[in-house]
């Protein structure tokens, strides 16, 4: 009897212990307050963990009962611990990340940054272009002789043409480069055809106004080989025209004349900017084509100079104005700024 | 040269729009810079007479004119007073349009009507002239179109005339151009001569420096009614192309000019002392000139000159002396070719360019001078009554002759590539003045003498090819036989340009030359060589070519300082200049060199040496004020040493640093940068002095320049080996005298060899209360790593060898411990 009670009191208490931590289980609000209804109610020293420990003592009889009870009681308060574990952990992980919120529109940490100059940059692009089709890079000094900058040029001494490039003069015999033809004139005597390169670089006159700087950039190229005609001078330059300014423009030629080159040509290229369809466009100012550069095909006198044989070799040379190019790409209406340093003005590159 | 439309139908009949021919002509000859309008453009303009003329009742300046317009009569306010009753003016009629685009419409002015406008000759695109109204003499018949006498509007064309045409600075050659272009016809003026007067002869000619002058023609022209004006049509037309109307004598030649590119000069016969002499100018002396400058003259000035006196520069400008003037009578006119390159010299030299010299200097034909000379005696006896000697004095002693000139025409196609037709080519080549036979399957052109530019196939060619039209040039890409592509050293470029970039630098285009400040206070630094100067700079301010980049850096940050910049940072790639001393005795070959591009006898010596300079390429970096702006999370950046170092340690990672010298820099805080042993570059705080005289004063400036060479900002990678064994991080902090310095300490922490030490990284300075008077703490992080496990022993060992080392060479005493 005694031991029937016992065992009946026992259950009750389980029963009773199983309610009470299922309710304190489901009224933690907090997994701190979860972890001390766990050990309040499994922990070592629990009532129900001491109950466990007793049933060894309990009637044969009891046992089972007593202990099977226990065990479900135990399991039950596991499982709903577990649940509200997760429930309250995902709701205060949330809460934490609510908390760590941060301003994203705030600015992100600065890393620096610079620009390329925008002549060099269409350098860059127009160099590459050229480079793609199979051309080397030519450089050459700066400070030139007379015989590089002119006479090797088809421009002997008294000649016209240079008055029309105001030279700036050094030591006697000595320039600035007007131009950086000389480069190709070194580089034919360096070499035997076939012979392509560019060449760009800065180059001086003496002429200062609001569209002269006496100080510019120049890209010029030649190429010499058997066959070379006219159709290849237009061909590889209406090329390099779509490479810069997009695939839509057009190029035309105009007879000009350049002491170097025979026949001489200047090569337009459609307006980017308006096709020739706007007259007030901002680019070409209603023209429809812009002014692009100076060509031609090879004097023959300049080929003799350099000790090629002007019937077996032909070729073409060019010049056109990275500084002006950018311009027209860019929208800068004032040459002058290229050159002053200005950040205001190379910032935006 | 500017091309009056009106006198170029005189010699041509086309049917084109100002539009159209400026647009063909740029297409097959020159290019055309603009199209100018004068006068009227589109309206009626009649002959009026004047009836009444009088006071505005309401405007005190104005006037009232009743104007009889043939038939009918009209009110018009004028703003001149000079009509009168009686007086034959020209009348522009409302509805008509003006030059400048703007409609006349019948007007109330001061509440009276006023019906057209009576005009000026600068409306009417006669002159400049408008002081008053035109008046026309008896012989314009009231009521008629003023255009049947004179056209009322004028288009004109403004051709870049390029400088191998002189040809075309002339109306008929541009009409045989255009004719060409067109495949027409065209005709020049055939010339009246008044015969009957003086001779020429009682001159005398003498030409003294025949190599300056291949011809001279003389001839005199008597009997000219002094004081004469070209009629309308003529001065309207001088006007338009660009000239003063000055006398009836002068008009004449400079209507000439502009008609044949020839130009003339005329002198009053009388004041012509026995002969005209042509000489060169004597040392010394001087003339005063028809602009009023009395300029000194050298011996190598061509003179036109009588037994006593200098009378013109030849083709460039007059003396007062013998001009024509209102009184003369008697006139000797000069139609002569001059040494093209002569003139061009005495021009410069004289800083005197005219409407002659620029036509002279190109090279005239000396077979042009008997037309020149036969059209102008014809016009000063038409418009002055005049009588033409019957001799003319001429020295022409080698006749220039046409030359033949063979072209191929499969040469032809292969320059131009693109089908060239025989007949075709013949046709146009003819067309240009020349005489084309075909031969052995080419063609012969026997070329005019006013086409001197046509000396060779290339040249034909060219002619063929433009006028043909270049739009027939296929577009066609030829393929290169090279592989192109850049150097390691113009990839390396590109590299440091656009790692510069990315680390925040602004790329600058800066002048190479500057003004003597940028010498004095840049100091010698750059060894003993003296800079180069320029000739002639465009100011004082510009003769100094750079020996370094840093000069215009500092101009352009003061400049930015100036428009309000905070700082920023700034880097060029350029070349630097110096002067590369001769050896003795050298000048002779360096100046045959630099001429003629012959090394000389002596083929051993340099060409570097030869030109006398020596050209490098640098990169210079300028870091100024505040380079990076404070953000809500980073503090701002100063320029200081440490940030430029920092750079220059991106760009040359192997580079020392080893005691600087510098003038311009500041002498505790600049360094000089070595590769190995060679210095390639300097890096340091600007000197005080140096940033007060560049207006930099008060702001931190730091800079770098490194030669190119020396610049690896890519280094080809090498893979080693690691291992997944931790590595372990020790730091040690010591305590060393104040003038040891870390890059010291780092060597000899180097020279231990250690196996297991992989990384040294400085992490603080500090010197203060913390460390005794005259020491500092410097603190070292390291990295041990090894192929097994390292124990805590034997890192502690190898810490302990580093202390040892540490405080053997320095003192260092291990801080706290």
């Amino acid at each position: 009897m005694c031991y029937h009670s016992r065992s009946m009191t026992a259950a009750g208490r389980i029963e009773e212990l199983r309610a009470e931590a299922l309710s304190a289980v489901a009224s933690a609000d907090t997994t701190g307050e979860l972890e001390s209804a766990r050990v309040k109610y499994l922990g070592r020293s629990a009532e129900l963990t001491e109950i466990k420990k007793s049933i060894r003592d309990l009637a044969p009889e009891d046992r089972k009962t007593v202990g099977a009870a226990s065990n479900r009681a135990t399991k039950e308060i596991e499982d709903a611990l577990a649940g509200r574990l997760d429930r309250l952990s995902a709701a205060e992980r949330e809460e934490r990340l609510r908390s760590e919120a941060l301003d994203v529109t705030l600015p992100g940490t600065p890393y620096p940054r610079g620009s390329l100059h925008p002549s060099l940059r269409i350098i860059d692009e127009v160099v590459d272009f050229f480079v793609g089709l199979g051309y080397r890079v030519a450089e050459g000094p700066e400070v030139e002789t007379d015989y590089y900058n002119f006479t090797a040029l088809n421009i002997p001494p008294g000649h016209p043409a240079r008055t029309m490039q105001d030279t700036f003069f050094l030591d006697e015999g000595l320039v600035l480069r007007t131009h950086t033809s000389p480069v190709q004139i070194r580089t034919m005597l360096s070499q035997e055809p076939p012979v392509y390169v560019v060449c760009p670089g800065r180059t001086y006159r003496r002429d200062s106004d609001p569209t002269h700087t006496p100080m510019f950039n120049q890209i010029e190229g030649l190429a010499v080989d058997e066959g070379l005609s006219l159709s290849h001078l237009k061909g590889t330059l209406a090329a390099m025209a779509r490479q810069v300014f997009g695939e839509g423009v057009k190029v035309r030629l105009r007879p000009s004349y350049f002491q170097f080159t025979e026949p001489s040509v200047e090569l337009d290229v459609s307006c980017f900017n308006c096709g020739g369809a706007d007259p007030n466009c901002k680019v070409c100012r209603g023209a429809g084509w812009l002014e692009m550069l100076g060509a031609g095909m090879v004097d023959p006198a300049v080929l003799e100079e350099v000790g090629y044989d002007s019937e077996r070799y032909t070729g073409f040379a060019f010049g056109m104005g990275p500084d002006r190019m950018a311009m027209a790409r860019y929208g800068i209406p004032d040459l002058r700024l290229f050159f002053e340093g200005d950040l205001r003005f190379l910032r935006q590159f | 040269m500017r091309v009056p439309l009106s006198w170029l139908r005189e010699y041509i009949d086309f049917d084109l729009s100002a539009d159209e021919l400026a647009g063909l002509f740029s297409l097959r000859s020159q290019e055309v810079d603009g199209i100018q309008r004068l006068g009227v453009l589109d309206g009626e303009v009649v002959v009026g007479e004047v009836v009444e003329f009088g006071p505005h009742p309401n405007a005190d300046r104005l006037s009232v004119a009743k104007v009889d317009l043939g038939g009918r009569e009209v009110q018009i306010v004028a703003g001149a007073p000079n009509p009168y009753p009686g007086a034959r003016v020209p009348v522009v009629l409302p509805g008509s349009t003006m030059a400048d685009g703007k409609k006349l419409k019948k007007a109330k002015l001061r509440g009276l009507e006023s019906y057209g406008m009576m005009m000026s000759e600068r409306e009417l695109g006669i002159s400049g002239e408008h002081g008053g109204i035109l008046l026309l003499d008896g012989g314009y018949e009231v009521g008629r179109p003023l255009a049947d006498y004179f056209p009322v509007g004028e288009t004109v064309l403004e051709l870049d005339v390029n400088p191998n045409r002189p040809d075309l600075w002339g109306v008929i050659g541009v009409a045989r151009e255009l004719a060409a272009i067109l495949k027409t016809e065209f005709r020049t003026p055939e010339p009246r001569l008044v015969t009957g007067g003086s001779p020429t002869e009682d001159y005398t000619l003498r030409v003294e420096a025949p190599d300056l002058c291949p011809r001279y023609d003389l001839r005199r022209v008597s009997g000219v009614t002094p004081g004469g004006r070209v009629p309308l049509w003529m001065r309207r037309r001088i006007h338009a192309a660009g000239m003063r109307p000055v006398n009836a004598v002068v008009d004449a030649t400079n209507y000439v000019m502009l008609e044949t590119g020839q130009p003339i000069h005329a002198f009053d016969a009388a004041k012509v002392r026995g002969g005209i002499v042509v000489r060169r100018g004597r040392g010394g002396e001087k003339m005063t000139m028809l602009d009023g400058h009395t300029r000194t003259l050298d011996k190598e000035m061509l003179v036109i000159a009588d037994e006593e006196r200098g009378l013109v520069v030849a083709g460039v400008m007059g003396a007062e002396d013998a001009e024509v003037s209102d009184e003369t009578t008697d006139v000797l006119i000069e139609v002569a070719t001059f040494a093209g390159r002569n003139i061009m010299e005495t021009s410069q030299r004289l800083g005197l360019r005219t409407d002659a010299s620029g036509r002279f200097e190109r090279g005239l034909d000396p077979n042009m001078v008997s037309y020149a000379m036969d059209r102008v005696a014809a016009l000063i006896c038409g418009t002055s009554g005049g009588r033409v000697a019957p001799d003319t004095l001429s020295h022409y002693p080698e006749p220039v002759g046409s030359w033949e000139v063979p072209m191929r025409l499969e040469r032809a196609e292969l320059l131009l590539g693109m089908t060239v037709e025989k007949d075709e080519a013949a046709e146009r080549l003819g067309l240009l003045g020349c005489q084309v036979r075909g031969e052995d399957g080419r063609l012969v052109a026997n070329v005019p003498t006013f086409r001197r530019d046509l000396e060779r196939e290339a040249d034909l060619i060219e002619e063929v090819g433009r006028l043909v039209g270049l739009e027939n040039v296929p577009e066609v890409l030829p393929g290169v036989p090279l592989p192109g592509g850049l150097t390691p050293s113009q990839k390396k470029l590109r590299t440091l340009r656009r790692l510069l970039a990315d680390l925040g630098l602004h790329e600058a285009v800066t002048y190479p030359f500057g003004p003597d400040r940028w010498k004095r206070s840049l100091g010698p630094g750059n060894g003993d060589a003296a800079p180069l100067e320029l000739r002639n700079p465009l100011s004082a301010e510009a003769s100094n070519l750079r020996p370094s980049l840093l000069p215009g850096l500092l101009d352009a940050a003061a400049r930015n300082r100036h428009f309000g910049a905070r700082g920023g940072a700034l880097f060029e790639v350029g070349h630097v200049f110096e002067t590369r001393e001769q050896p003795e005795g050298m000048r002779e070959y360096a100046l045959r060199y630099r001429l003629t591009g012959e090394t000389g006898l002596d083929a051993e010596v340099p060409a570097a040496l030869l030109m006398g300079v020596e050209e490098k390429t640098r990169v210079a970096g300028l870091l100024a004020g505040t380079v990076r702006p404070a953000a809500w999370n980073a503090s701002a950046g100063t320029a200081g040493f440490f940030e430029a170092k920092g750079v220059v340690e991106r760009l040359v990672p192997d580079a020392r640093f080893g005691p600087g010298d510098e003038p311009f820099l500041h002498p505790g805080r600049s360094a000089a940068v070595l590769v190995g042993d060679a210095e390639v570059g300097w890096v340091g705080e600007l000197h005080p002095e140096t940033a007060e005289k560049f207006d930099l004063a008060g702001w931190p400036v730091a800079a770098f320049e490194l030669d190119l060479g020396a610049v690896e900002p890519d280094p080809e990678p090498r893979f080693r080996p690691f291992v997944n064994v931790p590595a372990v991080a020790m730091d040690l902090a010591v305590v060393v005298n104040r003038d040891v310095t870390v890059g010291a300490m780092l060597d000899e922490i180097g020279a231990l060899g250690s196996p297991m030490l992989a990384e040294t990284r400085v992490f603080d300075v500090y010197e203060g209360e913390q460390v005794p008077e005259g020491k500092k703490s410097v603190a070292l992080g390291f990295t041990f790593q090894a192929e097994e496990t390292l124990t805590d022993r034997a890192v502690k060992q190898e810490l302990d060898s580093v202390s040892d080392r540490l405080r053997a060479a320095f003192g260092a005493e291990v801080r706290g411990g």
